[in-house]
């Protein structure tokens, strides 16, 4: 039970948090006088007039270029290390050899994408 | 200094390695292949994974291992004995029939993709049975999965494909995240990954562990259980199955049903062999319920709804499912499981050739009658014989009836199993179910030889019967298809001590 108990300062903590929380809102709102214009009834936007509706599209293929992306970031990542110890003793020419194989399948994905035209923007 | 890279015995790999390889060289064919060239690229699938299957003749001495850690005492990542090779040709040959089945379909789906899928599903399905660690396990079975859902969704512009991928997907991932975590229980208690060392580890684990160790076996069947649509997660099977795309479907009944027989196998009885008190009972209930809600289901399917073909042979495929989890009941009482699994093995084999025959069959009859309705069947022998001939000795074999003998001779071997392990209660629901299962197999060969109604309804109507006359023309992957299934039914039938001799043997 003991290892329950180091819990119950968890819980203090929560109980505290949603109190101070409540607090300040509950006295801000008994405090503050409401006198509201049109002005300060815009939604905010940075400190300027907001501009146009609240529906906004985005450009789709910003998705496929943003997935690609995370691949060949992922793929940098698996690099480092492998930098670090690819000519040390012990390794060889099969470290080397197994590098280029994974590099040659996300080359693949890359034509794949190229050839189905991903990578155009128009 | 010595050389720190692990050597790999590659020859080990090759049923494994062909698959994948194929995969990569048809996504960037189908790239740079003109349009009427694609065609082609089905032919190089379906030859090139019977080729894989192949490639096991090299390995039949079965002692190959590789992916060993000898320094740390450990077992092999990778063993290529009896057991995976005889599943590496059931996968892979299912895979290359499935193939056949996909060349001349007509429903639009994208080419190169399709085939890249296939081949990636059944390089996992055929690392499977060969993984003997849990996270060569977890990664094949995820290999063999993932691609599976695409596979099932591809059909862009049809909705029903997508409610049968989402409701796969979701099912899926559920069964693999709640694996996952049994398995980081099991290796929270043991320490290890290994199947073999775990199977020591359960053993003497400490006694705080205990629960922990047991809630991770539990776990990890109930992630496997879901895979293979054992009841009661068998629900996503008949949605699923209508919605794919039909030689999909067929490669879900024989190629993920084969998966995950394997990888419950090697967990149960390699892994979790301490605990066979526990898990060959929950398996024996699992069996009863799985092959009554299968039966039951299989026998309320009304015969004029769109895809009830389909529909029919998915709820069938959940009843055979549990006549295989009979012998793997049994295997938890015994002392030396290796008949049972052998028994196992043998069915799954048997019900591959007949229900890809079936599978075949149906793809044929569908592109006529493309709702793909029970009745379409009415008379098929009169406009079709050869055809109709086939399908009633696939349904005549997944019934257990002669002339199917070979279904009849696995059943026996199945029941026999049951009640060597004392487990005759289980022998008892078979056999009801059998029983409820020649209902509904016979009722569609019946329909097979009834006289068509066709004739009385629209007999100035000549427009139908040109359609009729031109479809008669068998393209040539169904056809192929058609035949390999039922000469390999027709000679197992003749002979089945070909695949009956499993077992006996002692495959593990």
């Amino acid at each position: 039970m003991d290892y329950f108990h180091g819990y119950s300062v968890v819980g203090l903590v929560a109980v505290v948090g949603v109190l101070f929380v409540g607090v300040a809102f509950a006295s801000g709102r008994l405090l503050r006088p409401v006198v509201p214009t049109p002005e300060k009834m815009l939604t905010y936007e940075c400190g300027v007039d907001p501009v146009g509706g609240d529906w906004a599209h985005t450009q789709i293929r910003y998705y496929v270029y943003s997935f690609l992306y995370v691949i060949f970031a992922v793929d940098a990542i698996f690099l480092f290390p492998w930098a670090t110890v690819f000519a040390a003793p012990g390794y060889g020419g099969a470290t080397l050899v197994e590098m280029f194989v994974f590099i040659g399948f996300l080359a693949v994905g890359l034509l794949y994408a190229w050839k189905k035209g991903v990578l155009e923007w128009t | 200094m010595a050389s720190l890279v692990q050597p790999v015995d590659w020859t080990a790999l090759t049923p494994v390695i062909v698959p994948a390889a194929l995969a990569v060289a048809v996504l960037v064919a189908d790239l740079f292949l003109p349009q009427g060239r694609k065609p082609l690229l089905g032919w190089v699938t379906a030859a090139g994974l019977a080729a894989a299957a192949l490639t096991v003749i090299p390995l039949r001495d079965g002692h190959r291992t590789t992916f060993c850690q000898p320094e740390t005492g450990g077992g092999c990542s990778y063993a290529a004995d009896h057991f995976t090779l005889v599943v590496q040709v059931l996968v892979l040959g299912g895979a290359a029939l499935t193939a056949l089945l996909s060349i001349n379909t007509r429903e639009k789906i994208p080419a190169g993709e399709y085939w890249f899928l296939l081949l990636s599903s059944a390089a996992g399905a055929a690392l499977l049975p060969a993984s003997r660690d849990l996270a060569t396990l977890i990664v094949a079975l995820e290999v063999t999965t993932l691609p599976a859902f695409a596979l099932v969704g591809l059909r862009r512009d049809d909705r029903l494909a997508g409610e049968a991928a989402l409701k796969f997907f979701l099912t899926s991932v559920t069964a693999t995240a709640v694996s996952l975590l049994g398995i980081s229980f099991v290796y929270a208690a043991t320490g290890t990954l290994q199947l073999t060392a775990v199977a020591e580890g359960l053993t003497h684990t400490p006694d705080q562990l205990h629960t922990l160790a047991r809630a991770g076996v539990a776990l990890t069947l109930v992630g496997f259980a879901f895979k293979l649509a054992v009841a009661p997660f068998q629900f996503w099977v008949p949605d699923t199955y209508a919605g794919a795309p039909l030689p999909v479907a067929a490669y879900l009944s024989v190629v993920g049903k084969a998966a995950g027989f394997s990888g419950l196998i090697l967990v149960t009885v390699v892994a979790f062999r301490p605990y066979a008190h526990v898990w060959g009972p929950a398996i024996g209930v699992l069996a009863a319920l799985t092959m009554t809600v299968g039966n039951v289901g299989a026998l309320r399917q009304r015969p004029d709804v769109p895809r009830g073909a389909v529909r029919l042979l998915a709820w069938s495929s959940i009843g055979q499912a549990g006549y295989l989890l009979v012998p793997m009941a049994a295997a938890g009482s015994a002392d030396d499981p290796a008949h049972e699994i052998g028994t196992t093995v043998a069915y799954a084999l048997m019900y591959a050739v007949v229900n890809l025959g079936a599978f075949a069959v149906v793809a044929l009859v569908e592109r006529t009658a493309p709702h793909s309705r029970l009745t379409d069947y009415r008379g098929l022998y009169a406009s079709r014989p050869a055809a109709a001939l086939a399908l009633a000795f696939f349904l005549l074999c997944l019934a257990g009836l002669p002339p199917g003998v070979i279904g009849l001779f696995a059943k026996v071997a199945v029941f026999s199993s049951a009640v060597g392990a004392q487990h005759g209660w289980l022998a008892v629901i078979m056999a009801v179910n059998v029983v409820i299962a020649l209902v509904y197999y016979l009722r569609w060969t019946a329909l097979l030889f009834t006289a068509a109604p066709e004739p009385a309804v629209a007999a100035d109507a000549d427009t139908g019967a040109g359609a009729g006359a031109a479809a008669v023309r068998t393209p040539a992957g169904l056809g192929l298809a058609v035949a390999v299934t039922a000469v390999a039914g027709v000679a197992l039938s003749g002979a089945p001590q070909l695949i009956l001799r499993y077992a006996q043997g002692a495959l593990l």
